[in-house]
Order: structure tokens, then C-alpha cells, then sequence
């Protein structure tokens, strides 16, 4: 049994559009629409990569990741996904620096780019 | 008492009592010799009494003051017709004193003789020379003003109007004077300025305000600024009023240019936000898209698809329209009837994604959902949003920007409150001023606020700041209900 895959987005369209690409692989996907929603479906279930927003309503998406990148079980891997963002910004290049995330995706992208990234991070085990 | 005792106590009161005149007084007989004269006359010309008593008026006046005043033939008149010729001006100057102005009245007399008195005016006419003078320079003043100066009795009727008035109003004194100041006004108006000079009436303090002068030859009106005087008699007891007026038509351009700026450093703050708003429906259409391009999908899928595709570019081409909107509304002046509700809505929509983008929590609370205004819409959401960036910046660890609108009897009030770091007390007073800033240099022009505070008082509402240091600041917007 595949571990799901978090979606944080507070844009439901965006959370959708992730799912339906990721889902298309045969994976399970939950979605979170805030901050608080993802930090709390993180601490009580176990996700292998998280597609995390950079702007979220309550908090912001690079806290979300500090707090993953605490946990001590099942530490997932987080993927930043950002319109405000862009690939070589210095505050993108820092979070991966730091290992608080572990990849860059800027909206909008291709199908293709998002599951490049996905498969680069599944355990390949599976 | 001998006869000769007599004469001589009779000459002496004779004397006494015309010395005690205080003008110069002389006796003449009709050959025009002069038979006494008093104290008054001989300092004033300088004579003695030896050499005026007893001879002739010739002798006496200088030829040039005979000539000029025709006094010889007067006097002769006088002894004819037996009446008194009275105020005839003379201008006399004895060697060594400076000119004397007099006025003169010739009296018959019984026995043959006529009075001639000379009463000293010069420092009357002196006096009302120089009254003159001031008058005609306060009138130059008032005529050379480029500024509209009129003063109106108390019930508001023009007394004066001066030659700005004729130029910016294409109405000439004559047309003017005695009709009601109100009837120049707009229609709209007429019934607020007739209320004005009515308060005239008790008040002492001046009362200022902005409204249309119709200018009926050039077929319009033009919009000017105006402080009303209380005009007081000695007593403090009114008896007119004073009206100054200035063409605000330059000022007007200046602060429009000065807008437009303003709502371009606007838009620059706005830009970041903008970009990832607009990008996550971007990102939507395109993955749509892709997912279309797949190969074995239902017709449900693709349907859906679609619409996804168009929702999103609704949703970006909606972030533009407003962008559009904020960006032009400028142009649009005429005053209008205004949802504030809308415009608040509007506004907060513009900033939201900036406000997302620093995690701040924008809350609206409402008493109604329609509050009606007069006003200019673009220019009142231009105030919102620049009170609401202003807030924004000063929460950039987020926070909460929260908006309450309430009723206070003919008012609204909209207050706006942040929980960033507040403004310094010293500063409370100071951030409608024009270029005041607390920004680091080259952020920030300084005019934000004080571009609000002209624009708030064009609907002629209010504008006040309330903060303490770190405790966040609140602004609050005071509007006349329609």
C-alpha cells in the first residue's frame, strides 16, 4: 500500500488540477487547503512527498515545511510550489540549502515537470 | 465812569472777546479797510497789528489769495445784499509758515462793517487726505487680488465685487451689485450658502468651503475655495459679511497629477501579489490543458476540464479588470451617488492577494450592505487602498487589518485598523502633511495621506489617525450620508 500524498493549496482549482495529475500514476492524494489544515494532517498521518503552496492564508508555506522537517517519524519530502516564487530565487535556494524543502516547482508548470519531480521522490521501493 | 472810561472798558472787552476765538477773525469796513483783526489772525499770517489795522484788505492778503478766491468782490456782495456768504475754502501760506488750509465765512454787520472769519481745516482736510489715501489703497489691494474678494450686507447681497470676481465669473460689478451672492451659486448650493450667511450673523469665526461659481457667459461654473468672514462694526455687532475665493482649477491639476503617482507607487506594491494571484489560474488552464491533450479521458473528465480552463481565465482576466480599474479611475471627476459598501469590497479585493502574500487577515464589519454616498468612486477606493497598504506595510510579520463601518446619525463612519507597530506620538499629527514619510528614502513619496486628506475633504468628510507606539493604528474616515 503506496503512502498518500499531501496537497496544500488554498486555491481548490489548484488542489484539483495536483491530484488529478498525481492520481493518474495510481497514487492516493490528500488535500489540506491552509496552514494549520496541512501541519495538523501531518502530524497524524504519514506522507511520503508533500506539494506544498508558498502562500497560504494563515501561514506561510516555508513554516509548513520547518515543521515537517522537524518530525522524527516518516519525515516527508516537500516539494514548494509557487507563483511568487521563482527557481532561482535566494529564499527558494535557501530552503534547499537548509533541506527544509527539497525541490522548486513554479506555477505554472507542465504535467510533465510536476511527475518528473514526484517520481525523482518516491521511495523506489515501490 | 467818564464817557472816555466807558469807551476804553468797552474797547478792552471788544478786544478780549475776539481774541478768544479760536479762528482769525477780521473787521472790514466797505472800502475794504481792515478796522480790527484778532490774536489769531496776526500769528497765523505773521503780521502786526500796526501794520494791518487800518489798511487796506490789498495790503493784508497776498495778491495771489485776492486773485484766486475773489474775496474783495465777495465782501462786496456781502455789504450789498446784506447776507452772509459761508464755507468758502482758502489755501493761504504767510512767509516762513507751511500752507494753511481754511475755510471762511463772511457776516454782515451792523454799522457798516462785515466779519470775516477763517477757521483753520488744515489738519481736518490733513486727516481726510490721508483716509482718502488708505481707502484708495485698500481698494488697490482688493483690485489687484488675483483672489475673489466681495463683501455682501448680512442678508447676502453684494456691496463690492472686485475685478478677479469680474474676470473668473465673466459678471461685472454693475451686473452683480445688490443681488444675492447665493444666486451666482449652483443650484445645489444655493440653500447651504444662504445657511452660511445667516450663521454670519452671530458668528465670529470665518467658515470655509469649496463650491461652483456659475460663470453664466461662459456657460458653466467653475469650482472654487471659500472662507466666509464676519464683517464687525466698532460694537462687534455684524453688518456684513466678507467672501474670498480662489480659483482652485491650478490646485485641482496639481493634485491630479499627484494622485496619478500616487496610484502608480500603488500598483508597484500591488505587483507582487498580482503576480501570484494571476499565476495560479495560469497554472490551472495550462494543466488543464495538457490533461485534454491525453489520449483515453471520459467525456466527463473533458468536459470538466474545459470548464476549469474557463473559470480560471475569468478568475485571471477579473484580477486585471480591477487592476484596470484602479489604474484609470482617476479620469472620472463627477461627483456621483456611491455604494461605499462596493467600494470597500472592491478595494479589499485589490489588496487581498498582497495581504495574503504577508499573511495578514483582513475582516470587514458591516451595520448595512448598501451605504449610499455622494461621491467619486475611484477617488474614495484610492483613499481605501492607500490606507490599507499603509497598514499592510506596517504589519510585514502579518497581523490583522480589520474594517468596521458604522452609522452615526447623517455620518458614516469607516474606521481602519492594523496591529503593526503603530504610529509615534509625535508623528500622530504630522502624517497628513505632504511629505511626511516615516519610509526609508526612496520608498515611499510622502504624499499618501495628505492626498486622502484632499480628496476626503472634496466629499467633505473627515480624516483623523488614533495610534499608540506598538499598539497599531487606526485611521478613521468620516463621510456626509446621501
Amino acid at each position: 500500500m503506496n503512502t498518500p500524498i499531501l496537497i496544500v493549496d488554498d486555491e481548490p482549482d489548484m488542489c484539483w488540477v495536483i491530484s488529478q495529475i498525481i492520481q493518474s500514476q495510481g497514487l492516493n492524494v490528500v488535500t489540506a487547503y491552509s496552514g494549520e489544515d496541512a501541519c495538523f494532517k501531518l502530524a497524524n498521518g504519514d506522507f511520503s512527498v508533500v506539494f506544498l503552496d508558498a502562500k497560504l492564508p494563515d501561514m506561510d508555506g516555508l513554516e509548513v515545511a520547518r515543521r515537517a522537517s522537524t518530525m522524527i517519524n516518516n519525515r516527508p519530502r516537500v516539494v514548494l510550489v509557487s507563483g511568487y516564487h521563482y527557481q532561482d530565487d535566494p529564499v527558494v535556494r535557501h530552503a534547499i540549502d537548509d533541506g527544509i524543502i527539497c525541490s522548486f516547482l513554479a506555477k505554472p508548470f507542465t504535467n510533465e515537470e510536476l511527475l518528473k519531480i514526484l517520481n525523482s521522490l518516491l521511495p523506489t521501493d515501490r | 465812569m467818564s464817557d472816555n472810561s466807558l469807551k476804553k472798558n468797552f474797547e478792552v472787552r471788544y478786544d478780549m472777546l475776539l481774541n478768544a476765538i479760536p479762528s482769525s477773525v477780521l473787521m472790514v469796513d466797505r472800502k475794504l479797510q481792515v478796522l480790527s483783526v484778532n490774536d489769531n489772525f496776526l500769528l497765523k499770517s505773521q503780521r502786526s497789528k500796526e501794520n494791518t489795522v487800518g489798511r487796506p484788505l490789498a495790503e493784508v492778503f497776498p495778491m495771489v489769495i485776492l486773485q484766486s478766491t475773489g474775496i474783495e468782490e465777495s465782501i462786496r456782495n456781502v455789504f450789498r445784499s446784506g447776507s452772509a456768504i459761508k464755507g468758502q475754502k482758502m489755501t493761504y501760506r504767510a512767509p516762513g509758515v507751511p500752507l494753511r488750509i481754511y475755510y471762511y465765512s463772511i457776516l454782515p454787520i451792523p454799522n457798516d462793517q462785515v466779519m470775516l472769519i477763517m477757521e483753520d481745516v488744515t489738519e481736518q482736510v490733513r486727516l481726510s487726505e490721508e483716509v482718502r489715501r488708505v481707502e484708495r489703497h485698500l481698494a488697490s489691494v482688493v483690485e489687484s487680488a488675483s483672489d475673489i474678494v466681495l463683501s455682501t450686507d448680512t442678508e447676502g447681497r453684494i456691496l463690492t465685487w472686485n475685478s478677479a470676481a469680474e474676470k473668473l465669473s465673466g459678471l461685472s460689478v454693475q451686473e452683480v451689485h445688490g443681488r444675492y451672492f447665493y444666486d451666482l451659486c449652483d443650484a445645489n448650493q444655493k440653500q447651504v450658502v444662504r445657511l452660511i450667511f445667516q450663521r454670519m450673523k452671530t458668528s465670529n469665526e470665518p467658515h470655509t468651503t469649496e463650491f461652483h461659481l456659475l460663470t453664466p457667459s461662459k456657460g458653466g461654473s467653475i469650482l472654487i475655495s471659500w472662507v466666509f468672514s464676519p464683517m464687525l462694526d466698532d460694537y462687534g455687532k455684524a453688518v456684513g459679511t466678507v467672501v474670498v475665493g480662489r480659483d482652485l482649477a491650478e490646485r485641482r491639476k496639481l493634485e491630479l497629477q499627484l494622485r496619478q503617482s500616487q496610484k502608480l507607487t500603488a500598483l508597484g506594491v500591488m505587483a507582487g501579489g498580482i503576480a501570484h494571484e494571476i499565476r495560479n489560474p495560469l497554472a490551472v488552464c495550462s494543466s488543464s490543458a495538457q490533461f485534454l491533450l491525453e489520449n483515453n479521458i471520459t467525456v466527463e473528465f473533458h468536459k470538466e476540464c474545459a470548464r476549469k480552463i474557463q473559470a480560471n481565465i475569468q478568475k485571471a482576466s477579473a484580477i486585471i479588470e480591477n487592476l484596470l480599474r484602479f489604474a484609470r479611475s482617476s479620469l472620472d471627476t463627477e461627483m456621483g451617488e456611491v455604494d461605499l459598501v462596493t467600494v470597500l469590497n472592491e478595494t479589499i479585493e485589490l489588496v487581498a492577494n498582497q495581504a495574503k502574500v504577508q499573511k495578514i487577515q483582513i475582516q470587514l464589519t458591516l451595520q448595512k450592505t448598501i451605504i449610499l454616498v455622494s461621491g467619486v468612486s475611484g477617488l474614495l477606493q484610492q483613499v481605501f487602498m492607500n490606507i490599507f497598504l499603509n497598514a499592510i506595510n506596517a504589519m510585514p510579520n502579518g497581523g490583522v487589518l480589520s474594517i468596521t463601518v458604522n452609522m452615526v446619525e447623517d455620518r458614516v463612519i469607516v474606521r481602519i485598523s492594523d496591529t503593526g507597530v503603530g504610529i509615534p506620538a509625535g508623528d500622530l499629527d504630522k502624517i497628513f502633511d505632504p511629505f511626511h514619510t516615516s519610509s526609508p528614502v526612496g520608498q515611499g513619496t510622502g504624499l499618501g495621506l495628505s492626498i486622502c486628506y484632499s480628496i476626503i475633504r472634496q466629499h467633505l468628510g473627515s480624516i483623523q489617525a488614533e495610534s499608540r507606539y506598538g499598539q497599531g493604528a487606526t485611521i478613521i474616515v468620516t463621510l456626509p450620508l446621501l
